[in-house]
């Protein structure tokens, strides 16, 4: 079955060969490239919830053949880190670092797992590499991506070596002078793979906050080693449509993750929120926590799964997700699933959608609290549950500011 | 001084047309302490509800007038002849707050996310501003001007930084007053509204908050049920003192007479049916602990 016809036609291997040499690549790296390629062909699109009559998330209805414009990428990039980590930009990293690289690149995200994978990997001419070495502890690793031409593709591998620990900021924005002008479409792809060394520490916030003309696909995962965390902040304010995936396979004895997730769609826009872990060793914890509102006809689609292996003994995990309709037109539709292969589990997993509380209101109004303040002030309690799970201060900061805004947009 | 007038209130559920209030008449004034009692399904926290402005309620017939002295609000705020007697129910909530009604509810809601501290001061802000609107002269164009030269000086971004009338610190003070008064933990205040409270620490809040803000007329629904000895005494204590030292009018509505014991009715009132079916003095609760409502429904419609 092929999913992608309309969009290859003007893909070309010259033109993955001439991203491969721009970034002074080895032969494997293109290799790799080719292969995704030429895989276009016959894969199909992500997985998408659909309910009777309705795929919630189209992306066959996106105009790929016009949006992605394979050898123009702009973009205005920031990678900082410490003195004793590594946060390099991916050519330099194929340079310092091609071991590293082949050891894991492709390794936890497959290039061929869907079709807009296989099209990331094929095209990206933009990526970091963070390598934190044993025994350091990193604070304040930021990556600020501003897009500025129609279609960016972006890599960013993490690896971190045993006991050490990193809290990594990413955000993804359209640049101001970006090329595209106003009410012009662009597309936005990112893979993200983390690999948790043993007893390590990964803390990886990410607030995408792009242009409402844009299209975002983004795979984040993370896989742990013995003793490993990590830990995931998603905040997707941005967009007119969103795919992510947010995940972490916990491959590790003892190890542990966290995902944090709020949105805020407004006006038309459209999120599909994937969050998943596998528990795949003995005694590993998982906490997933999501948030989100819609307003006007937004809409949301999350999916969240838990699944716990065979031999995932002792596991606990948790899933909650709870989204808030501010309009009548808005949508919002959620699975959380639960699957349990190893009868030593303690799960739970909730989801709900629901509007503001009419007793709640009252409650504040009849205090003096005009209705509008009264519901701003519901609306920002509702993310607070979320919000104080962020350790990332200035990550929280800027979200709470976001919504915030647009909460005092409204009428 | 406040008077709260019903007059023949008739009020259905908003959605199906279920009659709850059939004619309820009732008169609160500044200082007062109305008890108004009678089995479930009466239409007690109902009559509570429309006074505050509850939307399932819809009102049918009758008034609820609320009739202020010059003077009412100190001298900060000005209450000339046509700013004596409004109609609550053409008006909001927050509107009627502002006005000086409270409702202290039955089953207060929580709210997570949202500490007390932060809506307590909002509330008190948004009280005393409201209010100056609504006392504003109509051709108050000069007070327009300002607002439109004071909308430059905040950016939406910067959230609410206005601090209102009442700022942080100030607040704090008042704060930290009422709650010693009512033998509250200082920790409350930093808690999130009504968030994970007891049912007791729910009421106890109601009150701090009837405290804090001050009103003319206090309506409490059943702010007595579910409370230890205690905690009654405090909730009691915080009644008395609304009523002794801010001259709130209280319409207290119970099911039991106990807290009568503590709070001392003026007036007693015995709802049935929609509507008020006796009236009396203190004695009145005495009489209905000891004989039930039966009693007085025998009395009022002679039947069995």
């Amino acid at each position: 079955m092929s999913a992608g016809t309309q969009v290859h036609a003007n893909l070309t291997e010259e033109q993955v060969r001439e991203i491969s040499g721009n970034l002074d690549e080895p032969e494997w790296l293109l290799a790799t490239r080719l292969e995704a390629l030429e895989a276009l062909d016959d894969l199909d699109m992500p997985d998408v919830i659909r309910t009777p009559g309705r795929d919630w998330t189209n992306f066959h209805e996106l105009d790929f053949e016009s949006l992605v414009d394979p050898l123009n990428a702009a973009e205005n990039k920031d990678q900082v880190g410490p003195e004793d980590v590594d946060v390099l930009p991916w050519a330099e990293a194929v340079d310092e670092h091609e071991a590293l690289l082949e050891e894991h690149f492709g390794s936890i995200v497959d290039p061929q797992e869907n079709y807009l994978t296989a099209l990331s990997t094929a095209l990206f001419s933009t990526g970091t590499v963070i390598y934190v070495p044993e025994g350091v502890d990193a604070e304040d690793v930021t990556i600020r991506t501003e897009q500025n031409s129609r279609s960016l593709f972006n890599y960013t591998l993490v690896v971190t070596e045993e006991s050490s620990s990193v809290t990594i900021l990413e955000r993804q924005a359209t640049g101001e002078d970006s090329e595209p002008r106003a009410g012009d479409e662009q597309y936005y792809s990112g893979i993200v793979e983390v690999a948790a060394g043993e007893n390590s520490y990964v803390q990886y916030g990410s607030l995408q906050n792009l242009s409402e003309d844009a299209y975002n696909f983004t795979v984040k995962r993370g896989v742990t080693d013995t003793y490993a965390t990590i830990d995931w902040i998603e905040g997707n304010i941005g967009t007119q449509l969103t795919k992510t995936e947010v995940s972490t396979e916990l491959n590790g004895d003892s190890s542990e993750t966290q995902i944090v997730g709020a949105f805020y769609g407004h006006n038309d826009q459209h999120f599909d929120l994937d969050v998943k872990v596998w528990h795949r060793a003995e005694h590993t914890t998982a906490d997933l926590v999501t948030r989100g509102v819609t307003d006007d006809v937004a809409r949301s689609v999350y999916e969240g799964v838990q699944d716990v292996g065979q031999d995932a003994w002792d596991t606990s995990s948790y899933q909650r997700e709870n989204t808030l309709m501010l309009s009548d037109e808005s949508e919002a539709d959620a699975s959380p699933k639960l699957i349990i292969n190893n009868h030593d589990t303690e799960a739970s997993h909730s989801a709900t959608v629901g509007q503001i509380d009419a007793e709640d209101l009252l409650y504040m109004t009849s205090r003096g609290v005009d209705p509008r303040s009264a519901r701003n002030m519901l609306v920002e309690g509702f993310f607070v549950p979320v919000l104080e799970e962020v350790d990332v201060d200035e990550l929280r900061d800027d979200l709470e500011d976001l919504i915030a805004a647009r909460l005092r947009k409204r009428a | 001084m406040a008077r709260l007038e019903l007059n023949n209130l008739h009020a259905e559920v908003a959605e199906g047309d279920e009659k709850i209030l059939e004619g309820v008449t009732l008169e609160v004034k500044s200082g007062e302490i109305h008890a108004l009692m009678g089995p479930n399904g009466s239409g007690k926290s109902t009559t509570a509800k429309v006074i505050a402005g509850h939307p399932a309620y819809e009102v049918t017939e009758g008034e609820v007038l609320l009739h202020l002295e010059e003077g009412e609000f100190g001298e900060g705020i000005e209450i000339d002849e046509d700013h004596r007697t409004w109609n609550l129910l053409d008006l909001e909530p927050n509107e009627r707050a502002a006005l000086g009604i409270f409702l202290g509810f039955q089953y207060p809601a929580e709210i997570d996310g949202v500490t007390m501290t932060n809506f307590l001061r909002t509330a008190l802000n948004a009280k005393i501003e409201e209010r100056e609107e609504l006392f504003e002269d109509d051709d108050g164009d000069e007070d327009a001007d300002e607002e439109a030269d004071e909308g430059f000086e905040t950016s939406p971004m910067e959230g609410p930084a206005d601090e209102g009338e009442v700022g942080v610190a100030e607040f704090q003070q008042i704060l930290q007053e009422k709650m010693e008064a009512l033998d509250m933990d200082e920790m409350f205040a930093q808690r999130y509204l009504n968030a994970g409270f007891s049912g007791g620490e729910k009421k106890q809040n109601e009150v701090l908050q009837a405290a804090i803000l001050e009103p003319s007329i206090a309506v409490l629904d059943e702010i007595d049920s579910g409370l230890d000895i205690d905690r009654l005494q405090d909730v009691s204590d915080g009644i008395n003192a609304l009523r002794d030292q801010e001259g709130t009018g209280i319409l207290q509505i119970t099911h039991y007479q106990r807290i009568l014991d503590y709070v001392e009715p003026d007036h007693v009132h015995v709802m049935l049916d929609g509507q008020i079916a006796k009236s009396g003095d203190a004695s009145l609760a005495a009489k209905l602990e000891d004989k039930g409502y039966d009693w007085v429904r025998d009395e009022v419609y002679g039947t069995a």
